[in-house]
């Protein structure tokens, strides 16, 4: 459920610890980055992910962390919630939500769902992969919890708005590690993920979109919005950042920093850049 | 002393009772007998809840009960002081594993030992995360407690009593059947309900197996399915989210309301029939 990562510098600097918690997807940067600022400057870094997205804005408006991890925006009603508090995000890079499925279900041949596929099977109209082209198999989807960005993000797509999305009764998964295994090992299981995390078994889906086509939630296509479930990942802070927080972000935003965003399977912002002004550029 | 232990807990429940007002006056009894939890819509009925966590309770009973007692009449009964002795510091330190390490190994070997159970028995289970594999990884959580808790009371009963029927010419099963079983009753039932107050209060190890679906209906089969219960509820995200939003955070805190009701209805029905067993000692 809760992965903490405490990672302690040497006894010299016992100054605060810089305390980051929230999103598992932008978890694994962190993480490494507070292990490379510990080694070059000694600095005393907690990373955690307590309540994903939600646990890292609620902490900032809480004032128990220093930055949070988001994996979605901050909303107005996180901002309505904690008035007092100058919500301040930097993007360091972005990510598409992939719907993945347990191998069975990908041998069974289903590599591509359309918007009202996923929602029927979200909603429980279809209950059984044949219907959609699969094998005979009950379809188990595995919900990510509320206040995952992950969540929010498929809510959106499917919803326009995630308080819109209605009352189901899916099983419940948390953390992506615990989503990627959960799907691996239940046969016919399905479950929203970042699409970097699609590994050791458990394979994306494609989009199919409604002019026909099949779009997988590769770089090119997250950058031009043709994958539909991109996301923006998020440090966010009180006020803009300063002291030790500005220098955590300071260095996720420098060449290294961006390095292991790319490192972890989603685009840096060069990328987002540079692709952006190539798409432009072709644009007549 | 006990001014301050009374203190404390009726302070708490005062709080819980307060805290629960604003999400109780909305929902009224639909609080308790509708199974429709959705926070995102303002919806708060924790049936579903409530029957998994009284089920999950109730299955781990069932499973533990028998073995529980039965071990308790072996080590009171018929092993001797030493071994007696070796073997309740065994049992004590069973109930004394946390239960961290229990939920560790219901994922890593209950669930998929339920998985195939399924298999065989023909249940077509979504997953083996369900009320059913919480309810035996209680089991075997609450087996030690109930057991040691039963010992203590099967041993107060007092050596007139066995000597008594025995030198009636009841045999040593007849004894322990007919004298001193019923003797201990209040007490056993009292060893019992303390379980059942530490299945209903478990967090962690049922969180990971429960497989924390809302809103299922309330059925036999429901327990062959993924289930949430209270305190699944209250360990997850939810309680994160329910802070900045007053009928929300309300409605966790009824929610908590409803869990220490559980739990110290069960313990003091529990302390008062092991009370009444030392009185009549």
């Amino acid at each position: 459920m809760v992965i903490l990562t405490l990672l302690i510098a040497g006894v010299a600097n016992a100054a605060q610890p810089l305390r980051v918690n929230g999103s598992t997807t932008v978890n694994s940067v962190a993480t490494e980055a507070a292990e490379a600022l510990r080694a070059q400057k000694g600095m005393t870094i907690q990373v955690d992910t307590q309540g994903g997205s939600s646990g890292g804005i609620s902490g900032i408006g809480d004032g128990t962390i220093d930055i949070g991890m988001a994996s979605k925006t901050v909303s107005d009603e996180d901002r309505r919630r904690y008035p007092r508090v100058n919500f301040v995000t930097t993007e360091i890079g972005r990510d598409a939500v992939a719907l993945i499925v347990s191998p069975d279900v990908w041998q069974g041949g289903v590599r591509a769902l359309t918007k009202q596929q996923v929602r029927d099977i979200y909603e429980g109209r279809i209950r059984n992969w044949k219907e959609v082209g699969g094998a005979d198999r009950r379809i188990v989807f595995f919900n990510k919890e509320p206040g995952r960005g992950t969540w929010e993000v498929f809510a959106h797509w499917l919803y326009g708005d995630p308080k819109k999305a209605p009352r189901v009764s899916h099983p419940e998964v948390g953390a992506n590690e615990e989503t990627r295994n959960k799907v691996g090992g239940t046969r016919g299981a399905i479950s929203q993920l970042s699409a970097s995390w699609a590994a050791g078994g458990v394979r994306a889906l494609a989009i199919r979109l409604e002019d026909g086509t099949v779009a997988d939630a590769t770089a090119a296509n997250i950058v031009s919005g043709r994958y539909p479930m991109a996301r923006p990942l998020f440090l966010v802070t009180n006020g803009p950042p300063a002291g030790q927080a500005k220098v955590f972000i300071d260095y996720v935003l420098s060449l290294r920093g961006q390095e292991l965003v790319r490192k972890h399977g989603y685009l840096a912002l060069q990328d987002l850049k540079v692709r952006k002004e190539g798409v432009v550029a072709k644009k007549p | 002393m006990t001014a301050v232990v009374c203190l404390a807990v009726g302070g708490a429940v005062l709080y819980l009772v307060a805290g629960s007002l604003t999400a109780l006056r909305q929902e009224g009894w639909a609080f308790f007998t509708t199974a429709r939890w959705s926070y995102r819509h303002g919806e708060f009925g924790a049936a579903s809840m409530l029957f998994g966590s009284i089920a999950v309770a109730l299955m781990a009973l069932l499973l533990a009960v028998p073995l529980a007692i039965a071990a308790a009449v072996f080590l009171s009964e018929m092993c001797s002081r030493r071994v007696r002795v070796a073997l309740k510091v065994a049992v004590e330190l069973l109930a004394g594993i946390p239960s961290v390490v229990y939920g560790l190994l219901g994922v890593l070997f209950l669930r998929d030992w339920i998985a195939a159970l399924f298999d065989r028995a023909g249940v077509d289970a979504l997953s083996a995360d369900t009320l059913l594999t919480a309810g035996v990884l209680l089991a075997v959580m609450v087996l030690p407690t109930i057991a040691t808790l039963s010992d203590d009371a099967l041993h107060a009963v007092p050596r007139v009593s066995r000597e008594a029927a025995r030198g009636l010419g009841l045999t040593r099963a007849e004894t322990i059947a007919t004298v001193v079983v019923p003797h201990a009753a209040p007490g056993l039932i009292g060893a019992v309900l303390l379980g059942f107050g530490r299945a209903v209060g478990e967090t962690i190890a049922v969180f990971l197996v429960v497989g924390r679906a809302d809103n299922r209906e309330l059925s036999l089969n429901a327990l062959f399915d993924a289930g949430q219960t209270i305190t699944s509820k209250l360990g997850g995200s939810e309680t994160n989210i329910a802070a900045g939003d007053p009928m929300h955070g309300s409605a966790m805190i009824a929610l908590g309301l409803v869990l220490l009701t559980l739990v110290l209805c069960a313990t003091l029905a529990a302390e008062g029939l092991r009370g009444r067993l030392a009185g009549a000692r």
